[in-house]
């Protein structure tokens, strides 16, 4: 019996002289999916490799309802070093209070003047402060499929919005399940329409993309009526009706489908369509130009911040460096499908300078047609205006609402929100 | 006095515990209502008064809620009601593999409503969903029909999944009653030469009653406060054509991150429940029908 006390009391003496202690911190993401959770839990592991002692714990919440959950847990300070934060949701989590500034950070990190020019910038959203580092870029393109065009006889994409319709159109034949256009109803719908809507403009605000230059609210400019009008209009004779329920899901499977070979989205989608797709299978070009000659796109981002109460700001920050480096960043961004933040990436690595990102490179190298602008994000009324755009929207597609009745509410709308 | 005193003791345990799971949560979500406390206003949080009701019924598209919410209500209610009698009066008789069966027909109840209401939303798709597949095929439509995106089908494909959903809970309860009428009494009905109807309508419909009756009533809350389905199909839309109140509460909390109004609409919807409940309890106290 004392030789058995005497052994346990060794090997316990043995284990807290040995065991090291291990820092854990807690990680949540935003943008949780088959495609891209597995590359970050790939990149965690190869930070805990370099960093003996240090464990990350990834949560993800389903992608419908992570906001939510991230915003719940940062306002009642449960224990997280890394979040996770979208640019629609910066504002709401930064007016908290409880998001780190990281300017500190970002000043002594070598790597900041790599950066894609304007990323940082834009996500300094919120008081002018870097609140997060941006791990991805978003900017919507026109994708499309040359196989299904060919059968139709078209050759090339549509560079303007009136050829996106005349090609859409000629592709529609709904008795064989045919349509032209992946048309966006629902879950954050905003995006699209907007593109659609300021590209009869020639003079929008590039710090608001509901103001013009002049500080008018575009819904009561004239050129919006038409510009609805067409919107309506390429709903219902180029898309199929079902699309006014369609959100990310429903446009991908129906472009991958080949019911609808045009689609307009971000590049993460391409994480998705290189698995589903062959090769040359989908291509992608610029947003096409409006009756103005321009196009309005917005300038999206994702990236990690840190929370004020983190007992491990420290160690977060070297994950967070340690992503944001130009291998791992690359790495990232080529398995999940969002652009690179950093310059050297797009030079090191031939795929960001492929075929199939024609659409943005094109844009970025035409800054005279593709005119980079900013929603209204930190004004208090940005969350409800999703929801409200979407319904009253989904009301003039359907012919319960008219084209000049929407225009006025959404008026109204940032009238209330004081944005001019 | 004493006996009083010794009961009240007793049953505090349980009047403590409740008042923590249930008073306190309540309580608070109605404080809350008054507030202004939403994800942008976290620094600011002060008492509103009534703004976030004056909000939600100012809301254009409020009344369709309430409209939506009624046909929601009455129609799922209904059919499960009728469709959930049938097949208990079908399950009741014995038959070979009525186990099978029986698990076959209750497995929906077992999934989540809201993973329900996704399977089902591809189920209904206008351009790949399999029931429009299986419709041009047999030669009944030619093209696709949109049941979730036009509005007057979209309600009509809500609560019909919602009634194939809730059929189970009415038939197990149903068949549950059923078996506990006593054969005697079908025997001696039998020998006053009383058909199949009349026995249903005189013997098993009267002696199942407050079954009935008070199925009915839970499952009219329930469904009421039931979003998942809607949830998982539509969210509500198209153009609020499918919102009823509690998924117009998540909707609040998920577009707007306003707590507080989410919390206004909770209050709308427990007031209902309050005046459904005090005519329910006014129906139990005559003695109809119990617990």
């Amino acid at each position: 019996m004392k030789k058995l006390l005497v052994l346990i009391c060794v090997l316990m003496v043995s284990l807290f002289i040995f065991s090291e202690e291990v820092i854990t911190l807690n990680l949540i993401e935003a943008f949780s999916s088959p495609y891209r959770t597995p590359t970050l839990n790939n990149i965690i592991q190869m930070f805990e490799t370099l960093n003996p002692g240090v464990k990350i714990n990834v949560i993800s919440p389903p992608y419908e309802t992570a906001y939510q959950k991230i915003n719940l847990m940062v306002s009642t300070e449960q224990p997280l070093d890394i979040i996770e934060i979208g640019d629609w949701d910066l504002s709401a989590l930064a007016a908290m209070g409880k998001l780190e500034d990281l300017t500190p950070y970002i000043e002594s990190w070598p790597e900041k003047n790599d950066m894609v020019e304007g990323v940082l910038e834009a996500a300094s959203i919120y008081q002018g402060r870097p609140y997060l580092l941006p791990h991805g870029v978003f900017v919507k393109a026109l994708f499309y499929r040359p196989d299904i065009l060919a059968k139709y006889g078209i050759e090339s994409y549509p560079k303007t919005m009136t050829e996106l319709y005349e090609i859409s159109k000629k592709l529609t034949e709904s008795g064989k399940n045919q349509y032209g256009f992946a048309f966006r109803g629902k879950g954050y719908p905003t995006a699209f329409i907007d593109i659609v809507l300021t590209s009869f403009f020639d003079d929008i605000d590039p710090n608001n993309m509901y103001l013009t230059k002049s500080g008018e609210i575009i819904f009561e400019d004239p050129r919006a009526i038409e510009a609805l009008n067409f919107y309506v209009s390429l709903y219902k004779d180029t898309a199929p009706k079902d699309s006014i329920n369609w959100g990310w899901d429903e446009q991908v499977n129906s472009f991958v489908s080949g019911i609808t070979p045009l689609l307009f989205q971000d590049p993460d989608t391409t994480g998705m369509l290189n698995e589903m797709l062959q090769p040359g299978q989908y291509k992608t070009s610029p947003l096409p130009l409006g009756t103005s000659g321009k196009v309005y796109p917005s300038f999206g981002f994702v990236g990690w911040g840190i929370p004020t109460y983190s007992e491990h700001k420290d160690l977060a920050w070297k994950f967070i460096k340690f992503v944001a480096s130009a291998e791992i960043n690359g790495y990232w961004s080529k398995s999940y499908g969002a652009l690179p933040v950093l310059q050297s990436v797009y030079t090191y690595d031939s795929y960001f300078s492929s075929d199939l990102f024609e659409g943005w490179t094109k844009m970025f190298d035409d800054p005279e047609h593709y005119q980079f602008t900013e929603y209204p994000l930190d004004n208090k009324n940005w969350g409800k205006w999703n929801e409200f755009q979407e319904k009253t929207m989904q009301q003039v597609l359907l012919g319960k609402l008219s084209v000049e009745n929407c225009l006025k509410q959404w008026t109204d709308f940032w009238k209330d929100a004081g944005i001019n | 006095m004493r006996r009083k005193k010794f009961i009240f003791f007793l049953l505090l345990p349980t009047l403590l515990l409740i008042s923590f799971i249930i008073l306190y949560p309540t309580i608070s979500g109605v404080m809350l209502s008054f507030k202004n406390y939403s994800l942008y206003n976290f620094q600011n949080i002060e008492w509103i008064g009534f703004e976030n009701f004056k909000t939600i019924f100012s809301d254009p598209f409020y009344i369709d809620t309430i409209w939506n919410t009624l046909k929601w209500v009455i129609f799922s209610v209904f059919f499960q009601l009728i469709l959930g009698f049938i097949l208990a009066l079908l399950m009741k008789e014995p038959f070979k593999g009525r186990g099978v069966y029986a698990g076959l027909v209750f497995y929906p109840w077992a999934i989540s409503g809201f993973a329900i209401g996704l399977i089902w939303s591809w189920l209904l798709n206008g351009q790949f969903g399999v029931i429009n597949d299986i419709l041009i095929k047999i030669g009944i439509i030619e093209e696709g029909i949109s049941f979730l995106s036009d509005p007057s089908l979209a309600m009509f494909s809500v609560i019909l999944v919602n009634v194939w959903y809730g059929i189970p809970f009415f038939a197990i309860m149903i068949l549950a009653a059923l078996q506990s009428v006593p054969d005697s009494l079908y025997d001696a009905a039998e020998i006053d030469g009383a058909g199949y109807f009349t026995k249903l309508f005189n013997i098993t419909i009267p002696y199942i009653k407050p079954t009935l009756i008070n199925t009915i009533l839970l499952r009219t809350i329930w469904v009421m406060n039931f979003p998942d389905i809607i949830y998982g199909m539509t969210r509500g839309g198209p153009a609020g054509s499918t919102e009823i109140l509690a998924v117009k509460m998540i909707n609040t909390v998920f577009y707007e991150s306003d707590y507080s109004k989410a919390a206004a609409h909770g209050v709308v919807i427990i007031l209902i429940f309050f005046i459904y409940t005090m005519m329910y309890l006014k129906l139990t106290s005559k003695g109809e029908f119990s617990l």
